[in-house]
C-alpha cells in the first residue's frame, strides 16, 4: 500500500535529517539541514544551496501538484514555487518555521493562486491569497520564537509513523488531494463522523491539539 | 482574550488550503489575533509539511532546474527590486478593511430593523457560492430570533453579542448550523459588528418573516 511506503519514507528521510547536526553547538542542533540550505540562499544567493532544496523538494511539489489534479499545470507550479522561494529566501527566519513548513506553505499558496487565476471570471483580485494565506514568519508582528514551533515539527514527524494507515489515508486526503472533511467521508463511504474522529485521533497523538482546545 | 475558536477540523482544512475564500478570511482574522490557534496552525502546516514529504515524489523534467535559473536572472535584472520591497501597508488594520477599503464603522450600512444593519459583501468573492454579509446590531439592541438553513460562520469584528449559547466578543469565532435558533442582544458600550459567511440563506421564525432580508442576525 502507498501509506505503508509513504510511512518508510518518512523514516528514511527523518534519519538522514537529524544526524549531520548532532555534534554542533546548541543553536545549530535544532536547525535541521535544509533551514541551513535556506538560510544560506537568503543571505547568500547561494545556487548549490538552492540546487540541493530544489533537488530534494522539486519532486514532492510536483506530486503534490499532481495529487491536486493539477496535471497539465505540474511543472509550472513546481516553478513558481522556486521562483517564489528564491525571492523570499532573504525573509526565512528558520527561528519561526522549518525550510519544509516554509516551503509548504509556499507550495499551498502558489497552489491556491494558481486555481484562482484559472477559475476567475473577471479581472479583478479583490484580495491577494497571501491576505488570506500567511507564509509563517511574515508577520512583522510576531514575536521572533518560541520553541513550541521549533519542535513542532520534529514531533509531528516523530509521530506520524506511529499513526495507523486509516488516520494517516484521511489526513493525507486533505492535504494533499484538496478535500474537506465532507469529501473524504464521501470518497470512503464513511460517515463524517468517522472521518473527524480519525482526524481527532490522529491530532491528539501528534498533539497538534492542545489541552484547552475546543475541539 | 477570544473564549471561541474555530474547531481543529476548520484549522486543518485552512492550513491544508481547502477552505473557500471567505472562510480563509475568517480564519485568517482570527488567526490574527489569538495566539492559541496561531499555534495550531503552525503545528498543522508542519503536518502538512510532512505529509507532502511522506508521500511518493514525482520526476521532474531534467532541464527545469536550469529553466529556473533562467527565470531569477530575468528577474535579477529586472523586477526583483520590486518584490523584496516591503508592501505598502495601507492605514487598515486587517485584510477585510484593506478588501472594503474602509473603515468598518463607516460602511455605507443598509439600516432593516431599528438596531439591525447589514451589508452584503459577496460581490468581493466572486466563482465561490457562499453569501458573505457584514452586520451590525446597535449597542444594547436586539435582533430578531430567527433559526438556521444550512451553516452560518460568524467572527465578531467588534462589541459583542450574547444569546442562549453565550457571550461573544471581539475576535470570537461562532459556527451556528440547521438546529441553531437565536435571538442575539449587543452589549451596551460598542456597536456590534459581524462578518457571516451563509452556505444556505436563514430563515425568521417569526412573525415578520415575509417583509425581511434573509439575512439578519
Ligand atoms: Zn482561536
Amino acid at each position: 500500500m502507498a501509506e505503508t511506503a509513504a510511512v518508510q519514507n518518512v523514516i528514511t528521510k527523518e534519519r538522514s535529517v537529524s544526524n549531520p547536526t548532532r555534534g554542533n553547538a546548541r543553536a545549530e542542533g535544532r536547525k535541521d539541514p535544509w533551514s541551513q540550505l535556506l538560510e544560506r540562499v537568503g543571505r547568500h544567493q547561494d545556487r548549490s544551496a538552492y540546487r540541493e532544496l530544489f533537488e530534494h523538494f522539486g519532486p514532492q511539489i510536483k506530486y503534490y501538484a499532481l495529487a491536486n489534479g493539477l496535471s497539465s499545470h505540474a511543472e509550472e507550479l513546481v516553478q513558481e514555487v522556486f521562483v517564489s522561494i528564491w525571492r523570499r529566501s532573504s525573509t526565512y527566519d528558520w527561528r519561526k518555521a522549518a525550510a519544509s513548513t516554509w516551503i509548504f506553505t509556499i507550495a499551498r499558496n502558489q497552489r491556491i493562486d494558481m486555481l484562482r487565476k484559472m477559475r476567475r471570471t473577471s479581472r479583478e483580485t479583490p484580495v491577494e491569497t497571501e491576505e488570506l494565506w500567511q507564509i509563517p514568519g511574515e508577520n512583522e508582528n510576531e514575536p521572533v520564537t518560541s520553541l513550541h514551533r521549533l519542535m513542532s515539527e520534529r514531533r509531528v514527524r516523530d509521530s506520524l509513523r506511529h499513526l495507523p494507515e486509516d488516520q494517516i489515508t484521511v489526513i493525507a486526503k486533505v492535504y494533499m488531494e484538496d478535500k474537506s472533511h465532507q469529501s473524504v467521508a464521501d470518497e470512503l463511504g464513511i460517515p463524517l463522523g468517522t472521518v473527524k474522529s480519525r482526524v481527532r485521533l490522529a491530532l491528539n497523538k501528534l498533539k497538534v491539539i492542545l489541552q484547552d482546545s475546543s475541539a | 482574550m477570544t473564549q471561541h475558536h474555530p474547531d481543529t477540523h476548520t484549522l486543518m482544512e485552512y492550513s491544508a488550503g481547502n477552505l473557500s475564500e471567505p472562510y480563509a478570511l475568517c480564519i485568517r482574522l482570527h488567526l490574527d489575533q489569538c495566539a492559541h490557534c496561531r499555534s495550531q496552525v503552525d503545528t498543522l502546516d508542519s503536518l502538512g509539511a510532512v505529509m507532502m514529504e511522506s508521500q511518493p515524489s514525482a520526476d521532474v523534467n531534467d532541464d527545469m532546474f536550469e529553466r529556473i535559473l533562467g527565470r531569477i536572472d530575468t528577474e535579477t535584472a529586472t523586477d526583483l527590486e520590486v518584490h523584496t520591497e516591503p508592501k505598502v501597508r495601507t492605514a487598515y488594520s486587517n485584510a477585510l478593511e484593506r478588501m472594503l477599503e474602509s473603515d468598518i464603522n463607516d460602511l455605507p450600512w443598509k439600516r432593516q430593523l431599528a438596531d439591525v444593519s447589514v451589508m452584503d459583501i459577496t460581490h468581493l468573492f466572486p466563482d465561490q457560492h457562499d453569501r458573505v454579509v457584514l452586520q451590525k446590531l446597535t449597542a444594547g439592541g436586539k435582533a430578531l430570533e430567527h433559526t438556521h438553513r444550512g451553516r452560518e460562520t460568524t467572527l465578531v469584528l467588534q462589541g459583542a453579542f450574547a444569546d442562549n449559547n453565550g457571550v461573544f466578543g471581539q475576535w470570537d469565532f461562532v459556527t451556528l448550523d440547521n438546529h441553531d435558533t437565536h435571538k442575539p442582544v449587543a452589549l451596551e458600550g460598542d456597536d456590534c459588528i459581524t462578518l457571516s459567511v451563509l452556505t444556505a440563506p436563514l430563515k425568521l421564525t417569526g412573525t415578520f418573516s415575509r417583509v425581511l432580508n434573509p439575512f439578519i442576525r
